[in-house]
């Protein structure tokens, strides 16, 4: 599809044009917490910034809310047990400046889903219909990011509607879908040398990428020998069991669903909410057994479903998009390249790098 | 304002078996006049409370919290009730601290004996939380869909009225 | 990493490791990206190398020694020290299996008040960390074209909040101590800056508590790098009753950080490790600080200044004060 061209002059009238058929998100410095970026509402005179990495939670909340009222019921009286599913939103948004490691995730949680014609979450697929995708490609990763080595990358196009590059005083769009031809139809065409800038952009950043894993050996060691080495019980005595890694990341998508009645009786609705497998009660059985009861089997379940078990069943998908999200968050610094290192070769890992 | 006048406070309250629930049955037999604007729940001892029970109470839509036990050095149990003075002193303070209006909770000593302390709490309990109006503050609301921005309704007993209201009201969604 | 502190932390750990007089350290080692530090148990001689002692050691290691069985000792400075003797007054650790390497704390930084004064550049290597309070540490960085930074930012500008008010710096019962004491306090007052709100009236306070933790998603890793937070089943766990909803609904945010805070009362040593842990950025000790500071005023009571004194919620004195009962 053509490039196209948008002067950071003209980007306030390109945004007000998105305004009248969608509601604006763009990542924002947060008030109350220093250099954090959250995802807003982009209000009528607001520009968007690029001076940004990333935001701390992935943008998965508005496709995967973290609490979701999916029906309500009755259960009493002659009408008991009547189901009522919850009217879906209308609103029409445009997350604005997603990061590509973001829209991979997204298109990650696509397959998990929407796997087919029996497994079709509505929940997931009418809110991801409902919002388009305007990424901005990294120029500039952090020591944190290792998107380039978990099949994406700073300027990756998986998941998007339009990928847009920052070349100072203009962006350079690229529109992926049809949706995202026809919202940048209006713009000018890009030059070759724009097209050329942007490559050298893209060019710079994976080259200011350092290599910091090692997948080889993962994909070829067995499951079982992967699960029995003895590094787990390294990196699952410091692991805290809380659920960091998992709120913040964006390919995660546990959940829990629970059904909430008052107490009085009457009217109830049943809730799906996030959940995280590292917490202790997540694989609890109403039998009473857990089958992940102690803290290595939890910790291990983790790293070996993102690097192991979904590139078994996946066709060589990876669990993670490398948006270093865990690794900067993480209350104990546990960082997700040292253990996938340890599983690719243990004598060889090396804990923490020198300073 | 006229409003308020109609309303009437929903207050839970819980008395210890052995003092203020004995000093409750004697305004009854004695035929004593006092609001009746509060539930109460019987408990072993004072020393039984925790935030939990107050907590829970105000998240299903309770105006006004009453603890009433034994008076310091005359509990059934001993020590129950100096532990719960510690805790419920504490717990009263972080409420404040958090906005929840100071005259919404309340704590007493009654032993068994005093059916007029009893009445005259229970008028002061009741009108000092009827004063306030509503809580709306702390109350899990089974309303809304969870997604923000979330709307709330303001009785917990307008929710459950029938289900075509609830999916009528367009304004429920954001 | 901070030269002089590392190197007697590495050496006594050494040395207990060869004597065999403990089975483990439970200290920090060098954080994978600039401004963090692990938690780092050293079982050898060999791994007493990779200890290292921070501006960045923010969490809290009396966490990982708890409920342990085998004999550890610990890197602790003053709050986390204070943690270890209610840990063992509340038989969490056995005081005989606990040998403390007390460190002397100029105070912890805090990596966002680092990172806001960069303001997006990336921060690649912390070149300086000093171990004088009044000192200055030195980061440095580049992008991806190679345009370099060096940025010199005084530790006083960027300290941890709860370490400016911090009232025992020195490790308290530590079976050794690696440098020489520091003042006891870090000079700021902890009475004029705790219960932020008590100022507002009423409805203002509701607003504040309520903005405070709206950011909340129910993650726990306050409550789980939290060393009194041992339950086996948390009151967000158990369901009959459900005290506390797993929704993001305000009402089940508010009623977790209410709890767990009335939980830790009369506990806290007001470590910071909460709000270090948060990856929202949560200032949830403008919460708990309020509990402290009343357990102070009331019971005159400072948690964990030796292994006997009770914690005052689960003891009581005939007098004690009771504005609230009538």
């Amino acid at each position: 599809m053509q490039h196209k061209i948008l002067s950071k002059d003209s980007l306030a009238e390109f945004i007000e044009a998105l305004r009248k058929d969608y509601t604006v998100y763009a990542p924002k410095r947060d008030k109350k917490v220093p250099n954090k970026m959250v995802w807003k509402v982009l209000e009528a005179d607001e520009t968007p910034t690029f001076e940004f990495v990333n935001t701390d939670m992935s943008p998965k909340d508005f496709v995967f809310p973290q609490s979701e009222c999916m029906m309500r019921f009755k259960a009493e009286g002659k009408d008991a047990m009547v189901l009522k599913p919850v009217e879906q939103d209308t609103e029409q948004r445009v997350l604005l400046n997603v990061r590509p490691c973001d829209g991979k995730g997204l298109s990650f949680m696509d397959m998990i889903f929407c796997q087919d014609e029996q497994t079709n979450d509505v929940y997931w697929r009418d809110k991801r219909e409902r919002t388009v995708m305007i990424g901005l490609a990294c120029n500039s990763p952090c020591p944190s990011c290792f998107c380039l080595e978990a099949n994406c990358g700073p300027h990756h196009e998986v998941g998007l509607d339009i990928l847009m590059v920052d070349l100072g005083v203009q962006l350079l769009l690229k529109p992926l879908t049809e949706r995202g031809k026809a919202i940048a139809a209006s713009l000018p065409d890009a030059s070759a040398a724009d097209v050329k800038a942007a490559q050298t952009k893209r060019q710079q950043a994976e080259a200011a990428m350092k290599k910091t894993i090692d997948t080889q050996h993962v994909e070829q060691r067995s499951l079982m020998e992967l699960y029995n080495l003895p590094y787990w019980e390294r990196v699952c005595e410091t692991c805290i069991n809380c659920g960091t890694c998992t709120f913040v990341c964006p390919t995660c998508h546990c959940f829990d669903i629970q059904d909430e009645v008052p107490a009085s009786g009457g009217n109830g609705r049943r809730v799906r909410n996030w959940d995280f497998c590292m917490a202790p009660l997540f694989t609890l059985h109403t039998s009473g057994h857990n089958p992940r009861g102690k803290k290595i089997a939890r910790v291990r379940q983790r790293f070996m479903h993102k690097y192991k078990y979904i590139p078994m069943k996946r066709d060589g998908e990876v669990g993670c998009v490398g948006c270093g999200r865990c690794v900067r968050l993480c209350p104990v610094n546990i960082d997700i390249r040292d253990v996938i290192n340890a599983m690719n070769a243990p004598d060889t890992a090396t804990e923490g790098q020198e300073v | 304002m006229k409003e308020l006048e109609l309303y009437e406070p929903r207050i839970v309250a819980f008395f210890c078996h052995w003092c203020s629930y004995g000093a409750a049955d004697l305004a009854g037999v004695s035929r004593m006049e006092y609001p009746a604007s509060f539930r109460a729940v019987r408990i072993p001892c004072t020393g039984r409370m925790s935030p939990k029970f107050i907590l829970h109470a105000l998240r299903q839509g309770a105006d006004g919290i009453w603890v009433s036990g034994c008076h310091p050095g005359d509990c059934h149990y001993g020590t129950g009730n100096y532990h719960s003075r510690r805790r419920l002193e504490l717990f009263k303070d972080m409420l404040e601290y958090i906005g929840i209006e100071k005259d919404r909770i309340h704590f007493s000593w009654i032993s068994s004996a005093e059916a007029e302390k009893f009445q005259q709490m229970a008028i002061t309990v009741v009108e000092s939380v009827r004063k306030l109006g509503p809580n709306t503050k702390l109350v899990k609301d089974l309303c809304n869909d969870c997604i923000p921005p979330v709307p709330t309704c303001n009785y917990m007993n307008e929710c459950y009225e029938d289900l075509e209201a609830l999916d009528a009201a367009a304004g429920r969604r954001s | 990493m901070m030269k002089t502190r590392t190197e007697a932390i590495r050496a006594a750990a050494r040395r207990l490791l060869e004597a065999g007089k403990v089975d483990a350290v439970i200290g920090y080692m060098q954080g994978t990206i600039p401004l963090r530090a692990q938690p780092f148990i050293a079982y050898t001689p060999e791994d007493c190398d990779k200890l290292i002692w921070s501006s960045f050691c923010g969490g809290n290691l009396a966490t990982i020694a708890s409920g342990r069985k085998d004999r550890v000792a610990v890197v602790a400075q003053g709050c986390v020290s204070r943690n270890l003797n209610g840990l063992v007054h509340e038989k969490r650790i056995n005081r005989d299996n606990l040998y403390i390497i007390g460190v002397p704390c100029i105070g912890m930084l805090d990596q966002r008040k680092v990172e806001a004064k960069l303001m997006g550049r990336n921060i690649e290597l912390l070149k300086n960390d000093p171990e004088e309070d009044l000192g200055e540490i030195t980061v440095s960085g580049c992008n991806a074209v190679r345009e370099c930074f060096v940025e010199v930012i005084k530790r006083r500008d960027v300290k941890r909040d709860n370490c400016y008010t911090c009232m025992h710096r020195n490790p308290v019962g530590a079976d050794e101590v690696v440098t020489e004491p520091v003042s006891e306090t870090a000079g700021g007052d902890i009475n004029a800056v705790a219960t932020p709100w008590a100022r507002f009236e009423t409805d203002r306070r509701w607003e504040e508590f309520t903005k405070n933790f709206e950011d909340c998603i129910r993650c726990y890793a306050c409550r789980d790098v939290c060393p009194l937070c041992y339950c086996t089943t948390c009151f967000v766990d158990e369901s009959n009753p459900q005290w506390c909803g797993k929704t993001q609904d305000p009402a089940d945010v508010q009623t977790f950080h209410i709890l767990r805070a009335f939980h830790c009362a009369g506990r806290c040593t007001d470590c910071g490790a909460c709000e270090s842990a948060c990856p929202q950025g949560i200032k949830m000790r403008r919460l708990t600080s309020m509990l402290e500071k009343d357990v102070r005023a009331k019971w005159n009571h400072e948690p964990g200044m030796d292994c006997e004194t009770k914690p005052p919620l689960s003891t009581y004195r005939p007098d004690d004060p009771e504005d609230h009962f009538k």
